[in-house]
């Protein structure tokens, strides 16, 4: 037995792998930084660049030397627009032209910090272009020069005039591994989640405090809903075929057809506020959770009685259940007795693939009933772009998942012998 | 010589699996009334697509977006078959652009995960070994992230607006489809007639897109109706919080306007958007039902 968990668990490697690099791939590759949308339109290149370096997000993705940076939008004279020419004092088009013994005049979006490495890469021609750079024919095209944050680079054009292309300016990183992605696992195995911007609180801490509420309204869903379903789906297996049976796969479909989002707005308009049975809105006491807590339980009974009424039908079939109620025993006993317990695979099953579900809680119904769960902390963090946020509460979910799964498979292997753990 | 026996008898003629799958689905006088429902929804998205071309390419201001401030919470009536909302608005031209979007969403959203889900389940039933293994990481990998949330992170990430809803619900459906492919296709793959074409040197690509393909497209149809109202679900879901359709009528915008004036007593736009969605909805699943019914007897939903 020991044996197969540790096997599941080590099957289980590469998906928190996976899931990690998902992750990574979706908020650091295609999202970026989120420096602009959360500090805004105004802010200064300078206070971006200090929100992402408090963030890692001024590293190089995966690995590399050198990396982007604020100080020094990448000029291309070819196609700049004219507000960036006139930072350049470029002219009207075509390449920035130095005449003999003119020097560079760089519009550095802010002083350079000191104890970093920097690396100007300047791009041009003409007889004026410092010798010791790369060569190309008779000129050298490239002049590239390392220097530290005081020192100030000095392009001179010496000899001739200059035509200047292209100008970018990369900042070193300590080491080829100091990355984005390597600073993002690093950070996950301290269980450091990062810090929420639009809160400005460790995300850890956020977690913790959402996990109350949404267990409060999650678990009373799971537990009614499985009693609930469970009794139902047992009472069209026993009476299959009948009007009973017909009329409630058709209640199913039917529920199941209805938009989640109309069952919360009628239910808390009806409900709560024409009837006044319970409260609007708050996360008082436990008159809170009532309505909530039942429309949750009604939105998930379709699905759920159907699939357990296929899950028990399936097992109706077996001759051991004409042998029980050939042995004279009463519908009661054959059906929680023989054919409730043969069923427990997919029912274990369903019910561990829902716990995650007990974590992440419900959004909308939270959002809804003003209750400060899981659910609720994303939708406000996905409202202000709190990357740190989402990102912890959707890695938390999979692993959790991933969790459940395992212990899904254990628990089946566990209650029943015919399942094989080669 | 008996390589050529086998082809000529299963080549010719006879009612295939699927058509007689879709002719037994046909039959059901259930399934008529959905297709009927739907076709009427589709005209309506179709309708609604071709006013918002013209009224676009004529550069003028759609009439369900025209304010007239003097017609606000009229109850539906003769000139407005379902009155107006609060600003006025003809609820019934908001409700076919809302079709249209939600038939939008479901269409784009398939062409994005089927195409994914098929070839990767393809790729792994029919090769195994490594390539399955990739495929089966890739897939575990994306079911193990709770799907609303992974929704939600690829709508913010991408930003607001349909495009974010189209690949958000894209790229999380394809796992279902992929699993139930590759499935399929490994029970064909030890198939006499997939046996048959290698003994003829036919290559890889041939044996698996012209030979095995066609034998398990039926599952892509299957999880097209099963994954349409879904889909639907989830763009309503995030045009109500305001992640989806921009500036344009969707049912999730008009449930999230509908809400603050039901409040108010103006019932009949909540009214028209729940009954068109619950309309969509219960066709598509009825028709997924019986479409599944028909082409895979073991999993009977109605089991005598």
């Amino acid at each position: 037995m020991w044996r197969y968990v540790l096997k599941r668990l080590a099957q289980a490697v590469p998906t928190v792998v996976g899931v990690v690099l998902i992750t990574f791939v979706l908020f650091n590759v295609v999202g970026g930084s989120p420096a602009a949308m959360v500090l805004g339109q105004n802010a200064g290149a300078r206070s971006l660049e200090e929100f992402d370096a408090a963030r890692g997000y001024n590293k190089p993705l995966f690995f590399g030397r050198w990396t982007a940076t604020r100080a020094l939008e990448a000029v291309d004279f070819s196609d700049a627009p004219p507000s960036v020419r006139a930072q350049w004092g470029a002219g009207e088009s075509g390449p920035l032209r130095l005449a003999d013994g003119e020097a560079l005049r760089i519009p550095f979006a802010f002083p350079l910090p000191e104890g970093e490495t920097w690396r100007l890469t300047i791009e041009g021609r003409g007889t004026g272009f410092p010798r010791h750079g790369n060569k190309s024919g008779r000129f050298s095209t490239v002049w590239k020069k390392v220097f530290h944050g005081v020192e100030n680079p000095e392009f001179r054009a010496e000899g001739g005039a200059v035509e200047i292309e292209r100008v970018r300016l990369a900042r070193g990183t300590r080491h080829v591994l100091d990355s984005q992605l390597v600073h993002y696992a690093g950070r996950l195995l301290r269980l450091d989640f990062g810090t929420s911007t639009s809160l400005n609180q460790p995300v850890g801490n956020l977690l913790r405090a959402g996990i109350g509420p949404s267990l409060a309204l999650t678990v009373p869903i799971l537990i009614v809903e499985l009693a609930v379903s469970l009794a139902l789906a047992l009472l069209c297996a026993y009476r299959r075929g009948s009007w009973l049976d017909r009329g409630l796969v058709a209640v199913c479909v039917a529920l199941m057809s209805v938009n989640y989002l109309v069952w919360i707005v009628i239910g808390q308009f009806v409900f709560a506020y024409k009837l006044g049975w319970f409260p609007v809105w708050g996360f008082e006491s436990w008159r809170h959770l009532l309505l909530p807590a039942g429309i949750g339980v009604a939105t998930g009974l379709g699905v759920n009685v159907r699939f357990y009424r296929t899950v028990l039908l399936e097992e109706m079939h077996h001759d051991y259940v004409k042998t029980a109620f050939a042995k004279g025993l009463g519908p009661g006993r054959v059906l929680f007795k023989h054919v409730l317990k043969n069923a427990l695979g997919p029912v274990i099953t369903n019910v561990a693939l829902a716990l995650p579900f007990l974590y992440t809680g419900s959004v909308l119904l939270e959002s809804f009933f003003g209750i400060p769960g899981l659910g609720y902390l994303s939708l406000n963090a996905i409202h202000s772009s709190d990357v740190d946020v989402v990102r912890a509460v959707v890695l938390v979910g999979a692993l959790l998942f991933t969790a459940a799964n395992i212990l899904a498979d254990v628990a089946l292997a566990w209650v029943d012998p015919r399942v094989q753990l080669s | 010589m008996t390589g050529h026996a086998v082809i000529r008898e299963e080549a010719p003629g006879g009612v295939s699996f699927f058509r007689e799958a879709l002719r037994r689905v046909w039959a059901g006088g259930v399934s008529r009334g959905c297709l009927a429902v739907l076709a009427v929804f589709a005209l309506a998205a179709l309708w609604g697509e071709a006013a918002n071309a013209w009224y676009a390419w004529r550069d003028v201001t759609p009439p369900w977006q025209a304010q007239e401030l003097a017609a606000r919470y009229l109850a539906p009536g003769a000139e407005h078959w379902l009155g107006t909302d609060g600003l006025g608005r003809d609820v019934f031209l908001r409700l076919v652009q809302g079709a249209r979007i939600a038939f939008l969403t479901g269409v784009v959203s398939s062409l994005i995960a089927i195409p994914i889900g098929v070839l990767l389940g393809c790729l792994g039933g029919y090769f195994g070994g490594k390539t399955d293994d990739v495929v089966v990481w890739l897939s575990t990998t994306f079911a193990a992230i709770p799907g609303l949330l992974f929704v939600l992170a690829i709508a913010m990430v991408v930003g607001k607006g349909l495009l974010g809803v189209f690949l958000a619900i894209g790229l999380t459906t394809w796992v279902g489809v992929c699993r139930l492919i590759r499935a399929e296709v490994i029970q064909q793959k030890s198939r006499g007639y997939v046996r048959a074409a290698r003994a003829l040197g036919f290559s890889h690509g041939r044996i698996l897109f012209r030979h095995i393909l066609p034998n398990v497209i039926h599952v892509a149809l299957v999880s097209f109706t099963l994954r349409f109202p879904a889909a639907i679900g989830t763009e309503v879901f995030l045009s109500f919080l305001g992640i989806g359709a921009q500036g344009e009528p969707s049912w999730g915008t008009m449930i999230s306007s509908a809400r603050l004036r039901l409040w108010q007593g103006m019932w009949w736009e909540l009214a028209a958007v729940t009954v068109s969605i619950f309309a969509v909805v219960l066709a598509f699943n009825l028709l997924g039902d019986a479409l599944r019914d028909a082409l895979d007897p073991r999993l009977r939903t109605v089991q005598e």
